[in-house]
């Protein structure tokens, strides 16, 4: 699918850059209100890599430390939501998929915390919908 | 305007009409409480809503990490910081976003040219339901795999 694909992105104002070199270990939209509420955007979509496919290669996000699980950086010059990371898995990283500089890289294969969509954010994709989120494992 | 709880109470002594207007002020200017993933930063609506619009450019999607942002025009008189501040950005020559400065939530996009405007992101309303979107702008960027089909008009730019 997305195998020895090399992806490239960053923030609005230019601040964070960074690169993918790989397969996604993971492609989903969540409609969860945390994820929500940091983007200000009805759905976010995240592509999850293995850490080491992956480089900082301008600037650095700061982090938020969004739950007692996860973790969420952005630029902290323009806001942009960048990254999401649980704490029990450090050797994998999402990025906020509006971030790259071509999305349409990324194939979403599915809806996180679908029970939690905006009634007028309903996808009509044809996408699996989970009620929870990955669990950490993706 | 919103409803207050005189009102309710004189409401007993209201004729059914006089009801029912002030039934329709309360859905139609309700006080919408807000903010950003932190709490850092918290506003409040208290005012009709306008333009209700799914925005798909560019700069919205790397502002948000997300496909697509919906933008909920207000009045600036209507728009009130309640808690915190908010760091701006300058997107555009006329173009400024505002942010949470502790977590990064996308809250308000200001046109410089359209000083009578303040919009504000729906997924930041503590009831996002309240909103009721009514088109699609700059679908000329698209995310392929963004699939609504929710009916709404559509305009490839603005």
């Amino acid at each position: 699918m997305s195998q020895d694909q090399f992806y490239t992105g960053g923030c609005l104002c230019g601040a964070v850059r960074f690169e993918a070199r790989g397969e996604a270990v993971s492609t989903s939209h969540c409609h969860c209100d945390m994820c929500r509420r940091a983007s200000g955007a009805p759905v976010v979509t995240f592509i999850g890599f293995k850490v080491d496919d992956t480089t900082q290669t301008k600037g650095a996000p700061k982090i938020y430390k969004s739950s007692a699980f996860a973790a969420r950086g952005f630029c902290p010059d323009c806001g942009s939501q960048l990254t999401f990371q649980f704490d029990k898995h450090p050797e994998r990283v999402s990025f906020n998929v509006g971030c790259l500089d071509n999305p349409e890289l990324a194939q979403p294969t599915r809806h996180l915390f679908a029970q939690e969509a905006i009634s007028w954010m309903k996808m009509d994709d044809g996408l699996p919908h989970q009620e929870g989120g990955s669990g950490g494992r993706s | 305007m919103g409803l207050h709880f005189e009102d309710l109470g004189r409401a007993d002594a209201l004729d059914r009409g006089g009801l029912t207007a002030i039934l329709f002020a309360m859905t139609d200017t309700r006080t919408l409480e807000a903010g950003c993933l932190c709490g850092a930063v918290r506003y409040r609506i208290a005012g009709p809503l306008g333009k209700q619009t799914h925005c798909h450019c560019n700069l919205c999607r790397r502002a948000s990490g997300a496909p697509v942002v919906t933008w909920v025009t207000v009045a600036p008189g209507d728009f009130t910081l309640t808690r915190g501040i908010l760091r701006k950005y300058r997107s555009t020559p006329q173009g400024q976003r505002g942010f949470c400065a502790a977590c990064g939530s996308q809250i308000t996009f200001d046109a410089l040219n359209l000083p009578d405007e303040v919009d504000v992101t729906a997924a930041t309303l503590d009831d996002p339901e309240a909103v009721h979107p009514e088109k699609h702008i700059w679908t000329g960027s698209r995310t392929n795999w963004l699939i609504m089909n929710d009916g709404l008009p559509e305009r490839e730019a603005y």
